[in-house]
């Protein structure tokens, strides 16, 4: 599926073998720099760190989803599966 | 690679670092130091890897393997939020809160965690090798708490912006100063300097709150769109419904 975003698949290819350490990373990181700079290689590294220990705040804690956001994302968290991930 | 990491990154990253080997508000610099190396520790632990793999969360694994000194108990804490955060449940919660950790040593153990867990993804994504943890600092935890904290729907008590008074400690005070009162914003505001040590990293690794909705200005090197379709699909591979 297309994101839509420029560099979308480039940079979901990074995040996601960032995220299982694959054998596959350098590689990715190499495709992220080579397309997009150095630059973007660090801040697009810099949102996955951050984005893994984030995930570990909200789940450690157990804050709820804010009324509004719940509300604005009922259709797509249904649609995507992502109700399945609550903690409760 | 480092040469290339912008210089308020960079700071932002010693920052973090300086804090996690000072003491903290519950816990010493040397408990602080310790729950890092098992943050680290827990992602080669055949016990954490055998649990990940089983069933239920709930799965008697044998012992982690442990590198700090800490309790046995304390390092499950550690090793359970690192490597299976997404099974975590409000029942795994009460029986560990407070029996084990009072309410302000957990949150205080997740937000270094967290701190840890932010630096060493990024340097891993760049291929870096992991920074040496620093080395304790003597000295008593500062104990400085939200008194304003209460139960909100989380299950630690978290602050609300409108109850911090005008007398709070200024730690206090500058929890809100620049962040919106979202629930991810105020789920380590019982432990200030978790909450606001944290948020400086944040500010610096993805987006000061004031920058994430002007979107004709790109501040990094990729666009907000770029950046919110790395967040949401990090977000998604940890399974986090927040």
């Amino acid at each position: 599926m297309d994101s839509g975003v420029p560099q979308g698949r480039l940079l979901l290819t990074f995040a996601e073998e960032a995220c299982a350490g694959s054998s596959l990373l350098p590689k990715a990181r190499v495709a992220v720099a080579e397309a997009m700079g150095q630059d973007a290689l660090v801040d697009a590294a810099a949102v996955i760190g951050i984005f893994q220990a984030v995930v570990k705040i909200a789940d450690a804690t157990g804050i709820p989803l804010e009324d509004a956001k719940a509300e604005a994302s009922a259709e797509f968290r249904a649609e995507l599966g992502l109700n399945a991930f609550s903690g409760e | 690679m480092m040469d290339d990491v912008r210089a308020d990154l960079l700071t932002a990253i010693d920052g973090a670092w300086t804090r996690l080997g000072s003491p903290g508000e519950w816990l010493t610099a040397s408990e602080k130091v310790g729950i890092a190396a098992e943050t680290r520790a827990a992602m080669a632990c055949p016990a954490c890897s055998t649990r990940r793999q089983a069933l239920s969360p709930e799965h008697e694994v044998g012992p982690h393997s442990g590198v700090s000194g800490l309790s046995p108990e304390i390092v499950d804490v550690v090793h359970r939020i690192r490597t299976d955060a997404d099974r975590l449940t409000l029942n795994w919660f009460t029986r560990i809160v407070p029996r084990c950790l009072s309410e302000e040593r957990y949150v205080e153990t997740v937000g270094i965690i967290a701190e840890v867990t932010a630096v060493d993804g990024f340097y891993a994504a760049l291929g870096i090798e992991l920074r040496e943890l620093p080395a304790p600092v003597s000295g008593s935890p500062g104990g400085v708490r939200s008194n304003a904290a209460k139960p909100n729907g989380a299950w630690v008590p978290t602050v609300s912006p409108e109850d911090i008074g005008a007398d709070a400690p200024s730690v206090v005070q500058a929890m809100y100063r620049n962040r919106s009162a979202a629930n991810i914003h105020r789920a380590l505001s019982l432990v200030p300097t978790a909450m606001n040590g944290f948020f400086e990293l944040d500010d610096a690794m993805y987006l000061p709150d004031a920058k994430l909705r002007e979107f004709g200005i790109e501040p990094r090197a990729i666009t907000h769109a770029q950046i919110e379709l790395l967040a949401a699909r990090v977000s998604a591979l940890n399974r986090c419904l927040y």
